[in-house]
């Protein structure tokens, strides 16, 4: 049971790197656009998401307007060195990192450090030990949005970006891995703890 | 797509690269993961078919899947995906375009814009001012008290400009002389925002241009601020009751401020970065 490839995805490859910012043979699609042209092929299309995402990371619409704002510049500059890749993807890692630099900048204390998250896995404990307690619909029916979106905030960073990628945005987990730059086996591990710890969240508040 | 069973059978028997990358996973956990894996659709066929079967004979694992499965349901039905707000987009593609332009500037111009530059650095040192400390040191935030301050006390004084003119060849040249850089003037009196002045504010010790502009019965106060770090962002949209707009071109970070509405302000702010009634 330990050999389970995933579900190839339509028009994946299937190099075995980091996928991201690795020249592709799709890349010539772009190739005869021009800087702006290109921005408005790979970028535009995706504001929406990168808000959503921005909003996410610093729980403040006004500030997630100014990391998109930041980002899209960032994503111009680097406009060439889009390689033909998930566009989506690209950019939300752009707007993850500079959401993660801005709050580094502005909000230093809630920055978590990868130490600090494995000792949060760490003390979270296994995932085999399972919580034999199914929540009760009648649970989720008194969640409310508000009471869902604390719940989502109060995760740790690389925890709600995980989540919220898959569960709100429906990137799929080849996505995840390129928009947080982690393997995709990491992207699972954080999923699952996700969701046991906003669940876990969730039944603490009712 | 290697949905045919032909393309699974002939998969080489070695750990694909994402388990690699797993720091020895443990068998229980390996297996809670592939149920979330499955309920999210991430496994082909045959990987779906068996933790399906390993889930009828563990309740541990068809309860964690059930619990995944409540809660993306809520998840979907309690928190409908927003869009971006209006007005983002046009900021982004007007911010790009002037990028553009930058970037489109024939080498000579560049040189002209250096010595420019260097004139404007010499002014500074010379009049042994902070200007572009501005920028890099102050926080927007501070920036934008300073600001809302100036703006309200230009509102108490007997008139809130030093240089009264809707003319705006007569107000950019009176900044010459006065500050180091003159801003960039252009006229919008045809879109109901006339020009009505201009004056020299300050911030922490630097002079900096400020344009007053009209609205009906309120004014609007839009400074040029050298940008010291073209990454500043954050700061407040309102202080006090005053909306607050802001964005950056060519190295200079401009402050709108005013009592008209943050729609109003926005709507100022696009016409002033796309007009072409400049100097």
């Amino acid at each position: 049971m330990s050999i389970i490839p995933l579900r190839p995805r339509a028009g994946a490859n299937s190099h075995d790197g980091p996928p991201i910012r690795l020249v592709k043979p799709g890349a010539q699609d772009t190739a005869g656009l021009d800087d702006n042209a290109l921005f408005r092929t790979v970028v535009m299309p995706h504001i929406d998401e990168a808000y959503r995402l921005a909003r996410w990371l610093t729980t403040n619409g006004t500030d997630a307007e100014d990391v998109v704002q930041d980002a899209s510049l960032r994503a111009f500059r680097a406009i060439r060195s889009y390689a033909g890749g998930n566009p989506r993807a690209w950019l939300l890692s752009i707007v993850r990192n500079t959401a993660y630099s801005w709050l580094r900048k502005n909000r230093p204390a809630t920055i978590v450090s990868v130490d600090d998250l494995e000792a949060v896995e760490l003390e979270h404990g296994k995932l085999d030990e399972r919580h034999d307690e199914t929540p009760e619909s009648s649970l989720i029916a008194k969640v409310d949005a508000e009471q869902l979106r604390a719940a989502i905030a109060k995760l740790p960073a690389p925890f709600r970006e995980t989540l919220v990628l898959c569960d709100i945005e429906g990137l799929d987990y080849r996505e995840i891995a390129e928009a947080t730059e982690v393997p995709i086996g990491t992207v699972m591990s954080r999923l699952a703890r996700a969701r046991r710890r906003l669940l876990e969240t969730l039944r603490q508040n009712n | 797509m290697a949905i045919n069973g032909h393309g699974l059978a002939q998969r080489p028997r070695r750990l694909p690269h994402w388990m690699k990358d797993m720091s020895a996973p443990r068998s229980d956990d390996n297996s809670v993961l592939l149920v979330h894996a499955h309920l999210d659709g991430e496994l082909d066929p045959a990987n779906a078919l068996s933790v399906a079967q390993q889930m009828s004979q563990e309740p541990a694992l068809a309860a964690e899947a059930e619990r995944v499965k409540e809660l993306q349901k809520l998840i979907h039905d309690r928190l409908p995906r927003e869009a971006a707000p209006p007005g983002l987009r046009a900021r982004i593609e007007s911010s790009i375009g002037t990028t553009r332009q930058l970037r489109a500037t024939p080498s000579w111009m560049h040189s002209w814009r250096a010595l420019a530059a260097s004139i404007a650095v010499a002014a500074v040192v010379a009049s042994g001012s902070t200007w572009l400390v501005v920028g890099s040191q102050q926080k927007p935030v501070q920036i934008a008290e300073l600001l809302v301050s100036d703006h309200i006390r230009s509102l108490m004084a007997p008139e809130p400009v030093d240089v009264v003119s809707s003319d705006r060849h007569t107000v950019k040249p009176w900044f010459n002389g006065r500050i180091p850089n003159s801003p960039r003037v252009v006229e919008l009196a045809k879109d109901d925002f006339p020009l009505i002045g201009g004056r020299v504010d300050v911030v922490g010790r630097t002079p900096v241009a400020t344009l007053v502009y009209r609205r009906a019965k309120h004014l609007i106060s839009l400074t040029a601020v050298p940008a010291g770090d073209v990454f500043a962002i954050g700061g407040p949209h309102s202080i006090n009751g005053y909306n607050i707009v802001r964005w950056t071109e060519n190295g200079v970070t401009y402050w709108a401020i005013s009592d008209v509405e943050a729609k109003e302000l926005e709507t100022f702010a696009q016409l002033f970065r796309t007009s072409q009634n400049e100097l």
